[in-house]
């Protein structure tokens, strides 16, 4: 019944497990790729300007805006284009803010408002302001290693801890080196797609790898598509605190 | 020689003009074509008129510690007697290092709500005097100064100075107010004090107003007008004002998305009868929208006035489709539905219209 093993076959398993250990040993966990991909995308400060284009059959609709961040939770935004100009959102822990200039209007928007679509776009203002804490609000699991547009991608779910998040169910895909999230599916809880998104273009800040240009399709719509470009970046630059403030916002 | 004199003053201020027009961002004109029939069924007439509403915006760079905005607006609906009927907004604003001075002509947007805000101390948004068919229902502005100082990141103090109503300067609106966050509740309380055209008596105007979350967003507003002189205490709960108001966004299949906001006015020492009421006595009127976004750039809304006391309203069923960029084409229905004397009766001399129809379109350029 037992059938002893050669020499060979001894080295040959030997040579696998020394292949193989250490990878099992290095290998990131869920956890640690979801760090790694927050820490890559998340900057001290930042400050980019660039546009939302939504194209349908009567052609292509601009908004072009500025952007600061500060950290994970802090952004501003501010819309530069002629039929929004002036509109700011304000993004801190927890609260968001919208100024409305020719009203003077300044509004605090909480809950199910956040998810309403920004400028018509497939782009809640959720989505536009989102906090880079993944795993505060999410639990990650890793599914498999994927090729995907010639990128060795770690494919992830992440699934929600609570109902206060916009998406229940985001599967993503993450590549191996750069940690960039080329492609997001988002659904939800009972697995209905609700968004993808899809990077198009990169560009490098150091040596990180950022989105240039990325495409958001609405899948619960037909013909929808929305492309979002970065047409500048600065990593880090001096930022004032009080930019951040509804002082500033409602400047 | 006169001739050549005034040509170049001429120049002068040609070359003035268009050196503070570097200065400034490109203009944006907002033009809005609304052709619009009319019915009223006292007069048993049918109307038809044009109108248009036209605004030109000049903002000088958001740069530096100084900004500043002229906004000029005319309607076809509103003669124009004086400058001050075409000068919506005519302010500066200049961030000193620890307060900001806004002065001049703008608007001051204090408390909550869309219709009713009883917060509002500043201008009133009690009225039901209103467009339904205009994305801003209330947009009135008023020559001011105020100094804006900030408390921390997401707190600050408000005072304002209004010019008196009555061209006396003992009655000029003074007002102040305090923002915060307790918790994840909005906190505003303030006060306003003038001497409104109708009265000689001063009036105190002290509010409160919150907004939170309960699963939909919810507002809160109450106010008081206690004069000086008379009947203290039954004008001052006569005037006693609650509005309040729900928002939520309800997702619909198709990734369609309805948004549902309903507004209340109350005065709690009002009349509470049954039967016809006035707009500045109803004890109760409410203010329904919905608002159904059936792609990304057709949306349809159906707004109400409902005075619940005598079973009327002014609803308006609107289309607005966003077919170019900043070009829309909009259309609407508006409808009085009430009894003779009711605020909103069907045939009367006070509602401009018991029916009208619009189809028109806004660009911005």
């Amino acid at each position: 019944m037992y059938k002893k093993i050669s020499r060979l076959q001894k080295l040959m398993i030997l040579t696998i497990l020394l292949f193989c250990i250490p990878s099992i040993l290095f290998a990131l966990s869920a956890d640690e790729i979801i760090g790694e991909m927050d820490r890559l995308s998340t900057f001290e400060t930042t400050y980019s300007t660039g546009s939302i284009q939504t194209t349908d059959r009567f052609g292509t609709k601009t908004s072009q805006f500025k952007s600061w961040s500060q950290g994970e939770k802090d952004s501003l935004i501010e819309f530069t284009s002629k039929a929004e100009r002036g509109q700011k959102i304000l993004r801190t822990e927890g609260s968001l803010y919208l100024f409305y200039p020719d009203a003077e209007q300044l509004i605090r928007m909480q809950g199910a408002a956040l998810r309403q679509s920004m400028l018509g776009s497939d782009i809640s203002y959720e989505d536009m302001t989102e906090e880079k804490n993944t795993l505060d609000n999410y639990t990650a699991k890793l599914e498999r290693e994927e090729t995907f547009k010639g990128n060795a991608c770690f494919v992830l779910t992440l699934t929600a801890k609570s109902r206060s998040v916009a998406y229940p169910v985001q599967k993503i895909w993450v590549d191996k080196q750069s940690f960039l999230v080329w492609k997001a599916e988002y659904s939800t809880a009972q697995g209905r797609l609700l968004k993808v998104m899809e990077v198009l273009e990169t560009f490098k800040s150091g040596e990180r790898v950022l989105p240039k240009q990325s495409k958001i399709e609405d899948k619960m719509k037909k013909n929808s598509a929305t492309l979002m470009t970065i047409d500048s970046f600065e990593a880090n630059p001096h930022l004032d605190r009080s930019i951040f403030t509804l002082e500033n916002l409602t400047w | 020689m006169v001739g050549k004199k005034k040509l170049c003053i001429f120049i002068l201020i040609l070359l003035m003009t268009l050196s503070s027009l570097i200065a400034t961002e490109n203009p944006i004109v907002t033009m809005d074509l609304l052709p619009t029939l009319t019915y009223k069924a006292h007069s048993d007439s049918w109307g038809a008129f044009f109108n248009g509403d036209l605004s030109v915006a000049l903002s000088s760079k958001r740069e530096g510690n100084v900004r500043g905005e002229v906004v000029l607006k005319a309607t076809t609906l509103t003669p124009i007697t004086s400058l001050n009927d075409v000068l919506y907004k005519a302010y500066f604003r200049a961030r000193f290092p620890s307060f900001r001075l806004t002065a001049g002509k703008t608007r001051l947007s204090w408390g909550d709500g869309m219709l009713f805000n009883a917060g509002d101390v500043l201008y009133g948004s009690n009225s039901t005097s209103v467009f339904l068919t205009k994305a801003e229902l209330r947009s009135t502005t008023n020559w001011l100064a105020s100094v804006n100082y900030p408390l921390g990141f997401f707190s600050f103090a408000e005072a304002v100075v209004m010019p008196s109503e009555t061209n006396n300067p003992a009655d000029i609106l003074f007002g102040a107010r305090y923002y915060t966050t307790v918790k994840d509740i909005k906190v505003e309380i303030g006060y306003a004090t003038k001497t409104p055209k109708i009265t000689t008596t001063r009036q105190h105007k002290p509010y409160l107003s919150l907004q939170g979350n309960l699963g939909f967003d919810w507002y809160l507003s109450s106010s008081l007008a206690i004069p000086e002189d008379g009947d203290i205490a039954k004008e001052s709960s006569e005037s006693w004002i609650i509005s309040g108001g729900f928002f939520h966004l309800v997702t619909l299949p198709q990734e369609r998305s309805l948004s549902l906001r309903l507004e209340f006015l109350t005065r709690p020492f009002g009349s509470w009868e049954i039967g016809p009421v006035s707009d500045d006595s109803a004890a109760l009127l409410l203010y329904p929208e919905l608002v159904l976004a059936y792609s990304p750039s057709l949306s349809f809304t159906l707004r109400s006035i409902i005075s619940p006391l005598d079973l009327s309203a002014m609803s308006t069923i609107g289309v607005s489709w966003n077919v170019f960029e900043a070009f829309n084409l909009i259309g609407s229905l508006s409808l009085a539905t009430g009894d003779d004397g009711d605020l909103f009766a069907w045939s009367s001399t006070d509602t401009p219209a018991s029916f009208s129809a619009t189809v028109g379109s806004s660009w911005v350029f």
